[in-house]
């Protein structure tokens, strides 16, 4: 039963890891901005939703609202007078991972000054684990969980697949010079990656207010969840951080069968670095050869 | 011109004297990071002290209290109180957290600056130099008095502990394998956690599977609180047990740690000496609540200093980490809130350990020390 338990664990962690993962890789591999600030998104709606359902008690549909409005602004904002403004100067990309970087510290410092520096939760019935058969124990939350990724990479594969404005962004991620060539405006478009790619986070933070709580240092390790799952899934490719996520719950979990709690970390990093030597192009991602 | 550089000379002129004035101690503390709640309650009590120590001119000059962020973590605190030490020039450094404090500690042995912990509990951090300080009971005696609590007088004989993988939970852990065996007890299972780790299920899982009559844990921070949560909400029913980092107002205020007990040194706020009342009242009157025992702590460690300082300045002799060390072994006690106390050789205080419930948001004491 104990391995059924974390098979179970594993599907709701990598659902979670999935939505982290999902709006970084977006944004990632569609504008090729390493938008370090990602963690940051994160923490904003996450907070912002707590502040709004558990602290002013607005109701669930008002607290998403703001919490998706709060990421939507932060994403586009960040991006329009930031990360535009220093490619306008023909700014590396160490630069923009530089300001991206120094912008997250600022979120993280300011959250601290207006939440504290404590962990606050999102108390709800729906995380109370449920023992549906001896030794098997699952919450409501995870079946939400499971759910609401299985809509959003859905909802994500139509927007792709079906519409001009998914089409453009995957252009953009091909080939932006292409893009502009067509007479589409790319900074237009990263705009769009931007929006969508911070709105994409609400989901996860939600979740993990319910579920795990919130601190202002959270981002960080939103960033390494995100990261690892791009590369592993395969740059510009939503399927496969989607897949890297699932696999990543999974591998965390069901190596507590075989090895302490304080492997299941470093089974994520050998992962990423079997990929890195063996499949460096990731699930569906291509080799990138500079 | 002429006039506006003159006044700018003796501005500057100025602000050197006051400069010079000032008498700096450096304090090494989590500012930042998943640790930062208790860098706020240690300067709550350390600035306190200050305040105090400044009103009263106790000594002949202005207590300047020198923050670095150490993010609780030992590289950061070595490049911190490289910094103080180096740069800054304190004599005496508050140091923090149990792999913190040993990483910073050989270097107060090597520039003879004193550095006190008020934080960390790692039995060990006793032992690393005459340097190095404690103004607060460690963890062997927390666990000494929590293992017996659970077998003996709660009949909890089964424990399983999930344990930071550092300094401090490796002690822990130590310390209970032999605190158990001695008090009939026995650990089913023993989890140890990576410092960053945040996803728990899977651990509750785990630790279900031992069947335990108890769960002990030893980690600190948001890590705890996020690690209870998740306990609680992944099926894991049995009381949990801890030591005195489980005092944070996050863990006080969440609800699934309602009923978990922890221990922690026993300070007296009634206490009618002058130093307790007033600390406490003025504690009450800035933050509108009770300090807890690791702002008294920081409160204590700043008054230390200010103590053996003033008795130096009294005997004309500087502020150094060595003339320090030689005025505290000179001192027989010292006026801590809550107590008077001694320092044992090896540079740590000791206090008698409570044990605590989580109950309705605050902490209640539930076995007074013995």
């Amino acid at each position: 039963m104990l391995y059924l338990q974390l098979l179970v664990n594993g599907i709701q962690t990598g659902a979670l890891y999935a939505l982290i993962a999902a709006g970084f890789s977006l944004i990632f591999g569609m504008t090729r901005i390493f938008h370090a600030a990602h963690g940051a998104t994160f923490t904003i709606a996450g907070f912002v939703f707590y502040e709004f359902y558990a602290v002013l008690e607005w109701g669930l549909i008002p607290s998403v609202l703001a919490c998706a409005a709060a990421a939507a602004l932060f994403g586009v904002l960040l991006n329009r007078w930031v990360y535009v403004v220093i490619q306008r100067h023909e700014g590396s990309f160490f630069t923009v991972f530089a300001a991206s970087f120094g912008a997250a510290i600022v979120v993280q410092n300011l959250i601290a000054i207006f939440f504290g520096k404590g962990m606050v939760t999102v108390s709800t019935p729906l995380s109370r684990s449920i023992e549906l058969m001896p030794g098997l124990y699952i919450a409501p939350m995870a079946f939400i969980a499971v759910i609401t990724a299985i809509i959003c990479f859905a909802l994500l594969h139509y927007l792709f697949t079906h519409t001009n404005m998914g089409v453009a962004l995957r252009a953009l991620g091909e080939n932006p010079v292409l893009v502009d060539v067509f007479g589409l405006n790319p900074k237009s478009l990263g705009k769009y990656a931007f929006l969508i790619g911070s709105v994409l986070v609400v989901p996860a933070a939600i979740l993990t207010a319910a579920t795990s709580g919130l601190n202002p240092a959270m981002g960080h390790h939103v960033m390494m969840i995100s990261i690892a799952a791009t590369i592993v899934g395969g740059v510009g490719s939503l399927r496969g951080a989607a897949m890297a996520g699932l696999l990543f719950g999974l591998a965390e979990n069901l190596s507590l069968a075989f090895f302490d709690p304080q492997w299941s970390e470093a089974v994520t990093f050998v992962i990423l670095f079997l990929f890195i030597i063996f499949r460096p192009g990731g699930f569906y991602g291509r080799a990138i050869v500079s | 011109m002429k006039k506006i550089l003159l006044g700018l000379a003796v501005c500057q002129a100025m602000a050197g004297i006051a400069v010079a004035q000032d008498i700096k101690i450096g304090a090494v503390f989590p500012l930042s990071g998943a640790n930062a709640e208790y860098g706020e309650i240690f300067a709550s009590g350390a600035n306190l002290a200050i305040e105090h120590v400044n009103a009263d001119k106790m000594l002949k000059g202005n207590l300047v209290l020198v923050y670095e962020d150490s993010q609780a973590l030992p590289t950061a605190g070595v490049v911190a109180a490289n910094k103080l030490i180096n740069v800054e020039k304190t004599p005496y450094v508050l140091s923090a957290f149990t792999g913190v404090s040993k990483a910073v500690a050989p270097l107060g042995t090597r520039n003879q600056v004193v550095m006190v912990n008020g934080g960390g509990v790692g039995p060990d951090l006793a032992t690393l130099s005459p340097y190095f300080w404690n103004v607060i009971p460690l963890a062997n005696f927390e666990v000494k008095a929590m293992a017996p609590y659970l077998v003996k007088e709660k009949g909890l004989k089964r424990i399983a502990m999930i344990y930071v993988d550092d300094p401090l939970g490796d002690a822990a852990l130590q310390e209970m394998k032999t605190e158990l065996k001695a008090n009939g007890g026995e650990l089913v299972g023993s989890f140890s956690i990576p410092a960053a780790a945040q996803q728990f299920s899977g651990v509750a899982a785990r630790v279900r599977d031992t069947k335990p009559d108890a769960v002990y844990i030893a980690t600190y921070g948001n890590q705890q609180v996020q690690l209870v949560k998740q306990l609680r909400d992944n099926g894991v029913s049995q009381p949990l047990a801890s030591y005195s980092a489980f005092s944070t107002p996050s863990m006080l205020k969440l609800p699934e740690a309602e009923g978990a007990i922890f221990t922690s040194q026993q300070i007296n706020v009634n206490n009618p000496d002058p130093r307790t009342k007033r600390m406490v009242a003025d504690y009450r009157a800035k933050f509108g609540k009770d300090p807890n025992m690791y702002a008294i702590n920081y409160y204590n460690a700043v008054l230390t200093f200010a103590d053996l300082a003033a008795a130096l300045q009294k005997e004309g002799k500087p502020l150094t980490g060595a003339n320090l060390l030689e005025m505290r072994k000179k001192t027989p006690s010292f006026d801590f809130v809550g107590a008077k106390v001694s320092f044992a050789d090896d540079g740590t205080v000791k206090a008698p350990i409570q044990i605590n419930e989580i109950t309705g948001g605050a902490s209640k004491v539930i076995k007074s020390a013995q």
